[in-house]
């Protein structure tokens, strides 16, 4: 059976905001409080480690809202389960962010 | 993939775009731009998020994919490890400059230790040897002479340079007693020489055995095989990978009669 990765605080931030559905750049910056420096290359490292993947919007939609199309994030099965390890080792990190109001 | 029109962004993000653009890999690179074309975009066009600045985190996600793509090259490689190595003999020789404080005087100290080096270094050379690991490796095809040769020099390489830092690191060791105590210096000296070579040298055959035998990359992702209860009926132990597909290795847990040593398997025979 494979274990699943210990994460940094930073970086079980991170994926857990991604759970939660922010799934842009500047979203999770603006939830969590990181600053770009740390956010942009955690979620490469986190897509690498393949605890999240990324997709890109659908060209028509951006099109249609005439502006480009964005670079999202998603997280995986794996990633699921190390959120699920994280909030069990850091058990404030539930709160320290809010569910995304769809 | 079009190329998106920066002349949309403010002029110093479009800069700094244009600047970090450089660093990023090529492969990478048109992905990159893309993306922080979108982001930067959104970020403009969003009076709410005005404060924020993503400067920061384009310079460092386009480093981090430079550094990213030189880890995934170099990880593991021959001339990671043999620069590795002569980079610590020139951070031991810097040590020894430090410490007498001029260029001659560490070559003359150097000097005249050599002679003790090129006597303790054959007899070091050859209880290695004698001690070395005696599990060998099986080819699993016809031997391959060239992948043998390159083997041979990687080792002889490999060894020579850590006899070489093995010597400088045992002579700045004891340096700076050698004024005051020359005698118990020279002696510390060989012994702290002969440690070193021979955990070296024990290193060293066991990192050649866990590299490809065709492009001597370290081996990657360890598997456990089999189950250890099972051992008088199948096979169980650990296969290795190597990350250009070139074979694999599997090291039995346990000396069988039926299984006594590792065996390297080379992808085309796996295929054939």
């Amino acid at each position: 059976m494979l274990s699943t990765p210990r994460l940094s605080h930073t970086a079980a931030l991170i994926l857990k905001a991604i759970s939660l559905g922010y799934c842009f750049g500047f979203d999770i910056m603006e939830v969590t409080g990181l600053p770009s420096g740390t956010v942009y290359p955690a979620l490469r490292r986190l897509e690498r480690d393949g605890l999240a993947a990324s997709k890109w919007e659908a060209e028509d939609k951006a099109t249609a809202d005439n502006r480009p199309a964005r670079r999202y994030y998603e997280i995986t099965k794996a990633g699921k389960a190390a959120a699920l390890a994280a909030t069990e080792r850091y058990p404030l990190l539930a709160r320290l962010l809010p569910e995304k109001s769809r | 993939m079009s190329h998106p029109n920066l002349h949309d962004l403010k002029p110093s993000d479009r800069t700094l775009l244009m600047l970090m653009e450089r660093v990023v890999p090529a492969e990478d690179r048109a992905d990159w731009l893309r993306t922080w074309y979108a982001e930067l975009w959104h970020l403009r066009h969003n009076t709410r998020r005005a404060n924020l600045s993503l400067s920061i985190g384009l310079m460092r996600d386009a480093l981090w994919l430079r550094t990213e793509s030189w880890r995934r090259a170099y990880t593991g490689t021959v001339v990671l490890c043999l620069v590795t190595l002569a980079s610590l003999c020139v951070i031991a020789t810097f040590i020894s400059f430090a410490i007498t404080g001029s260029a001659r005087e560490t070559f003359l100290y150097y000097g005249v230790r050599f002679p003790h080096f090129l006597i303790g270094a054959p007899f070091v050379v050859l209880v290695s040897f004698a001690m070395s690991p005696t599990r060998h490796v099986e080819q699993g095809s016809s031997a391959r002479l060239r992948y043998w040769w390159k083997r041979q020099f990687f080792f002889s390489a490999k060894a020579s340079l850590l006899l070489l830092l093995s010597f400088l690191f045992s002579a700045d060791l004891f340096e700076a007693i050698h004024g005051a105590y020359p005698l118990t210096s020279d002696l510390l000296e060989i012994v702290a020489f002969v440690i070193l070579a021979l955990l070296g040298l024990r290193w060293s055959f066991l990192d050649q055995q866990t590299r490809c035998k065709q492009c001597l990359r370290s081996l990657t992702t360890p598997s456990r095989v089999g189950r250890p209860s099972h051992n008088l009926l199948e096979w169980n132990g650990t296969e290795l990978l190597c990350r250009d597909g070139h074979g694999s290795l599997s090291v039995p847990e346990m000396e069988t009669s039926w299984c006594q040593s590792s065996r390297w398997v080379y992808q085309d025979s796996i295929a054939s």
